[in-house]
């Protein structure tokens, strides 16, 4: 993947920057794992008020809290490793948005009731891909947040599993709405998984278990399983991996103009 | 009432019963309205144990629950009271055995 100016942006390392190889890298792993969770959950909560039934609008604002505060672990890391004086809040916030580093899925709004169900199923089973991959990563605290994220995204899993089949089972309609939301997001469900600038840092010192290829084609055996199984059809390859998570789109643009708006109302004061 | 499943993706009620913790009886909680079984713990779990607040859920089709609530069978009107585990009321009846046999009451036993 190219940066294109990312890099800056996303990270503000500065000329003075201190960081070494495996500290750059591992700063931009964590980065994209919490803007993954943080747009995922800032664009599912739109449905809070507004869920399908008053149970699964309780269900899918709880998940989106709950990647919230993934979001909110990954950046103290991050925060904690780069220690340019900036907090959680500013990462999370000040960043233009073409700053942002995560996955071109999550670019996708969250559309109807079944784009939602096939984003989230598609992210939630590549972030388990990865979180596996990094289980005895040797960056302890990442390591330690790990184990805990991996017990609540089970939950997460089992519910987007649940809703897939319900979907794919539920006749033409619901099952429509799932084939015309897997063909629109299909392309870029690879960019998750996607390898990052600094792999082969990664690898090296043992941050990240198996190259990104090989966390990937585990994703697509298990995911292509599932999907035939329901006789739908397996995920494509991904569309313009190099950009996997750059050049964002209107819609995250849209998304970003939102959740910055009361941050941005009153620069610097006290939430 | 009806044994037949519910037709697929109809939402019903279910009851939720939960422990609170180990030990603990399951006691009735509420209830949710789900299509199925799996979404209907899924469910329970966030509204019953979101916060940690259960270690264990049951649920249960509320169609699945057989319901008695006749007053006749449930609260007879008659006088039961022989039938309930404290037993006749023997104060009076001890404190006059007592006086003719000119015995005192014992007295209440030091700890």
């Amino acid at each position: 993947m190219t940066l294109d100016g990312v890099e800056p942006l996303a990270m503000d390392f500065g000329g003075g920057s201190s960081l070494d190889g495996r500290e750059r890298a591992l700063a931009l792993l964590l980065l994209s794992m919490a803007d993954d969770e943080f747009v995922i959950g800032f664009s599912d909560s739109e449905w809070t008020g507004i869920g399908p039934i008053l149970e699964e609008d309780v269900a899918i604002s709880s998940l989106a809290q709950d990647e919230l505060g993934h979001a909110q672990a990954l950046y103290g890391l991050f925060v904690d490793l780069v220690a340019d004086g900036r907090d959680v809040d500013a990462v999370a916030y000040d960043r233009p948005p073409e700053g942002s580093f995560h996955a071109r899925l999550l670019d996708h709004p969250r559309g109807d009731w079944a784009q939602t169900i096939a984003r989230r199923w598609i992210y939630e089973t590549a972030d388990a891909a990865r979180l596996a991959a990094l289980a005895e990563t040797s960056h302890a605290p990442l390591r330690e947040l790990v184990a805990k994220l991996r017990r609540e995204e089970r939950y997460h899993l089992l519910h987007m599993d649940a809703w897939l089949e319900r979907l794919a089972e539920g006749g033409e309609g619901p099952r429509g709405r799932l084939v015309a939301a897997l063909e629109l997001l299909g392309p870029d469900a690879g960019t998750v998984l996607a390898p990052l600038p600094g792999e082969t840092a990664l690898l090296r010192h043992g941050i990240l278990a198996e190259p990104w290829s090989a966390i990937e084609a585990r994703w697509r055996a298990e995911t292509s399983t599932k999907l035939i199984g329901l006789g739908l059809e397996a995920l494509p390859a991904t569309r313009d991996p190099e950009t996997a998570r750059t050049a964002h789109s209107d819609a995250f643009r849209a998304l970003h103009e939102e959740f910055t708006l009361v941050r941005r109302s009153e620069a610097g004061a006290t939430w | 009432m009806s044994d037949a499943p519910a037709p697929v993706g109809i939402l019903e009620p279910w009851e939720v019963f939960r422990q609170e913790k180990d030990g603990d009886p399951m006691r009735h909680g509420g209830s949710v309205m789900a299509p199925d079984a799996t979404l209907a713990l899924h469910y329970a779990r966030e509204m019953y144990s979101r916060r940690q607040e259960s270690v264990h859920l049951w649920v249960v089709r509320r169609a699945d629950i057989h319901d008695l609530a006749d007053p006749d069978l449930l609260q007879p009107p008659l006088d039961r009271s022989f039938k309930k585990p404290g037993g006749y009321v023997m104060r009076e009846k001890l404190a006059a055995a007592r006086q003719l046999s000119g015995e005192a009451k014992p007295r209440a036993k030091a700890k």
